[in-house]
């Protein structure tokens, strides 16, 4: 159940992603690439009008179906890990059925995953699986091509500014995805059109700055969208930015939400405690989750996951006009973004500043994160970065100076829990357990509340 | 293991059981020794700095404890076990760390590295995930700013001299390994794997002229023996990544076979590849770090368009080995929640298949308490290809 109805037009959204993407391979017209969000090449495949094909997405879609489990079985039985990425494994699972059999799994979660005409992987800073998993991938379908984009950004250091390197980056990353329009004229026959790839980028760029504005009123008490909306409201953000479709799907969801705003209308009724989604992917089989924790009176004005844009505005990107040099450049300015707010505050790195800054701006009671079992790239850090949340929002009271110069006695408790399952591998998960655990955090909650109100 | 130990024996042993001994006397001497965890990390470049390079190693024997409270149990066993003891002040005689883009766990638990230890210096080295032309150029000035940001820590500039003769250093080093390894082609082998496995570990704890002397010396011993510390048993590769405790090897000979060849980071695919000389001593090192480690981590371009075809090139080097040190079989060992490796699992056997050596696929979790079932693996293996 959702709190917006922008929310609830995503699962149609997606089903006729999937659709276009299995017509093109009927129709044989438009190439389809096998891909990852998050890579900064949206705009590039729109502008060479190729179907992406979201590999993450269909094993998430697997999972939300409960109907991951036979994919991943299969993967384990060729030799792969269960230990491993479970959506790498889910899709490798799925493939190697497909070119085996010839045809889609039986009753295939919304049709199926095409078989792609090449893939699209990505070596970026982080995320093994997203090197790995096209290159395994190839075992079952040697004949598709692959490119992988190297997309690094510099590494927070705290003793060193991060733009005394960052022109070699810039230049490497526009390299890397100069390669990719290359691999993508010859794969498609077709040239690159920049007058049109710069349309794109620039709609992109609002669409970058409208999300940031639609998101910032959940800052809004009682909180219009919790998390739960804003796992079906990142399928614009991840897998159709730059298109006019996620334009306007933000401009209605804003809409929507200032008309909320403007009735009180929260995303629970009567909103007691609100949460930080904190970190984590969530468990796609168990979105449910989200419902309990309202049904407790808990909302959820932020979370960092697929939160994937920053204001462009507060960012440093050098003037060009040049399509490819800008989408480098907002690649590096998003993800050194809290850097320097971060050297600011002695132990704080970037993800802790974000958190920070969301605890403070959302007036945040209690943070939630997720410990998927499987990856990696999300969910290293998390527990260090609670510890050091733990360093300012201690179980006591702190004193503080006050507007007027004077001293203050102020409460900054801010409980945690960790949540422990995994991103699709419904055997992690224990329903029964996870409920108990936001139980007994609730019970937290609820005593601070009654404790400050004293 | 030889029952009589000779003097570089028993000197290895003494650094192997008290490992980092070497570098703590030296730190007390005033010089400035600088960690570093897997084989992307250019060593030259902390020799060339003046410093010395020590490797990082973990404890199959020790729990892991006060490292579970910062970092998550998903993160690579091996590289766990390597924060733990960090964090226990095993290596509070470093005066720094390196950590390069290796993977994602070393990616991720950079900060909780850095807040966690008591170092005074930190760097981060960000390898290229491909190997293109514009991934050398960009490694290159990567490699750069690592050598600017170690000069401002040493006080010491780094001039191309400094960095050729550093590289004329460890690529002397490389080779004393490749002549240990020659022992191997022995049947049975002149040199055990145990005894490798140790004497290459302790290297890398050592400044490098004095690994250098070590090897050396290591080299005259073997080079006296007339018979194989080992029975003659079946001649096994290990493939894998980090291995830096000599367990699993002491139990395969144990057990029966020969350790002669492997793939692994603080063997094979660490000391064979040699840094080119005579050119910019930085684009020789991009070249060597990027271009010559064969490491799963890297993605190299299938440039055969068929499977096969990819996998004899990514696999190749196993292929060598196999011929080089007559292999009559292979252990494949992964580290659970290691993703370079675990992803390879299926075509690395696909490769072992096309060169008809059998292989055995272990998964392991970096720890003694699984010596037991790994010895029935282990055992099952011989016997079949015994």
């Amino acid at each position: 159940m959702t709190a917006t109805q922008a929310a609830a037009s995503i699962g149609p959204m997606v089903k006729e992603s999937i659709a276009d993407s299995l017509r093109a391979r009927a129709e044989g017209k438009r190439k389809l690439a096998y891909t990852f969000i998050v890579c900064a090449h949206d705009e590039i495949l729109w502008a060479m009008d190729v179907v992406p094909v979201w590999t993450e997405n269909f094993a998430g879609i697997c999972g939300a179906k409960r109907d991951a489990e036979r994919f991943l079985q299969r993967a384990e039985s060729l030799g792969f890990s269960r230990s491993l990425c479970t959506y790498a494994l889910c899709g490798l699972g799925f493939d190697q059925w497909r070119e085996e059999s010839g045809e889609m799994p039986t009753n295939a979660p919304w049709g199926g995953m095409p078989r792609p005409d090449f893939m699209i992987s990505s070596g970026q800073i982080l995320c093994d699986p997203r090197s790995k998993w096209y290159q395994a991938s190839q075992q079952f379908m040697p004949d598709v091509p692959i490119y992988n984009i190297d997309l690094p950004y510099p590494l927070f250091q705290r003793d060193r500014d991060h733009r005394d390197v960052w022109d070699y980056y810039h230049k490497y990353i526009v390299k890397q995805l100069r390669g990719l329009v290359a691999f993508l004229e010859k794969q498609t026959g077709k040239k690159m059109d920049y007058d049109r790839l710069r349309e794109l980028v620039a709609l992109g760029d609002r669409t970058w700055n409208l999300i940031d504005e639609t998101y910032k009123l959940r800052k809004a008490v009682p909180c219009p969208m919790g998390t739960g909306d804003a796992m079906n409201t990142m399928v614009p953000i991840c897998f159709l930015m730059g298109t006019q479709k996620a334009y306007d799907f933000f401009v209605d969801l804003k809409k929507e939400l200032e008309e909320k705003i403007a009735k009180g209308e929260g995303e629970v009724q009567e909103e007691k405690y609100r949460l930080l989604w904190g970190g984590g992917l969530p468990a796609w089989y168990a979105l449910t989750d989200f419902n309990y924790f309202n049904s407790k009176g808990a909302s959820f004005p932020a979370e960092t996951t697929y939160r994937m844009v920053e204001p462009l505005n507060e960012m440093e990107i050098p003037e060009t006009k040049d399509p490819i040099e800008h989408l480098a450049w907002r690649w590096l300015g998003y993800w050194t973004f809290w850097y320097d707010k971060a050297k600011k505050r002695p132990g704080s790195e970037p993800d802790v500043e974000w958190l920070i800054n969301l605890i403070e701006e959302y007036k945040i009671d209690g943070v939630v994160m997720h410990e998927a079992f499987s990856c990696r790239t999300w969910h290293v850090g998390l527990i260090w970065q609670l510890h050091q949340l733990g360093k300012i929002y201690k179980p006591i009271p702190v004193y503080v100076v006050g507007k007027d110069g004077k001293k203050e006695k102020i409460y900054r408790e801010l409980p945690s829990l960790i949540l422990e399952s995994d991103i699709i591998d419904i055997t992690s998960y224990s329903e029964v357990d996870t409920r108990n655990k936001i139980d007994a955090f609730i019970e937290t909650l609820e005593s601070n509340r009654v404790n400050r109100a004293a | 293991m030889v029952e009589n130990k000779s003097s570089v024996f028993s000197t290895v042993e003494k650094y192997y059981k008290d490992y980092g001994l070497r570098a703590r006397e030296l730190k007390h001497e005033g010089k400035k020794v600088i960690g570093y965890v897997c084989s992307f990390v250019p060593l030259e470049i902390i020799t060339a700095a003046g410093c010395i390079p020590f490797r990082v190693r973990g404890n199959v024997h020790e729990p892991i404890t006060k490292g579970d409270t910062l970092l998550e149990t998903i993160v690579c066993p091996y590289y766990r076990s390597c924060f733990d003891l960090s964090v226990k002040g095993t290596y509070d005689f470093l005066s720094g760390l390196v950590i390069p883009h290796g993977c994602d766990s070393m990616v991720r638990s950079f900060s909780a590295w850095t807040y966690a230890l008591p170092y005074s210096y930190f760097h981060f080295v960000n390898i290229p995930t491909v190997c293109e032309e514009s991934s050398f150029e960009f490694f290159g000035a990567e490699l750069n700013s690592f050598r600017k940001s170690l000069e401002k820590f040493a006080g010491k500039a780094i001039s191309d001299a400094d960095l050729t003769q550093a590289i004329r250093v460890h690529n002397e080093n490389r080779d004393k390994v490749r002549s240990l390894y020659e022992f191997r082609k022995v049947d049975p082998p002149l040199i055990s794997g145990t005894e490798l496995m140790m004497v290459l570990t302790v290297g890398s704890s050592l400044p490098i002229q004095e690994a250098n002397g070590l090897f050396d010396q290591a080299l005259a011993e073997i080079g006296r023996r007339r018979s194989s510390p080992v029975k003659k048993g079946p001649r096994l590769l290990i493939d894998g990544a980090c291995l830096d405790n000599i367990e699993l090897v002491k139990l395969v000979e144990e057990i029966g076979g020969n350790v002669v060849a492997d793939t692994i980071c603080n063997g094979a695919r660490d000391y064979f590849p040699k840094t080119d000389v005579g050119g910019n001593p930085i684009d020789a090192l991009a070249q060597r770090y990027l271009g010559k480690i064969n490491c799963p981590k890297t993605y190299r371009q299938n440039k055969a368009g068929s499977f096969e075809g990819d996998i004899a090139s990514r696999f190749g080097d196993i292929g060598t080995y196999t011929k080089e040190f007559k292999v009559d079989g292979a252990i494949l060992y992964v580290y659970k929640y290691c993703d370079p490796f675990g992803f390879e699992v299926p075509a690395r056997k696909a490769y072992y298949k096309t060169i008809n050596i059998p292989v055995l696929h272990l998964e392991d979790v970096y720890s003694a308490g699984t010596i037991g079932q790994l010895r029935t693996r282990i055992q099952a293996f011989l016997e079949m290809i015994g």
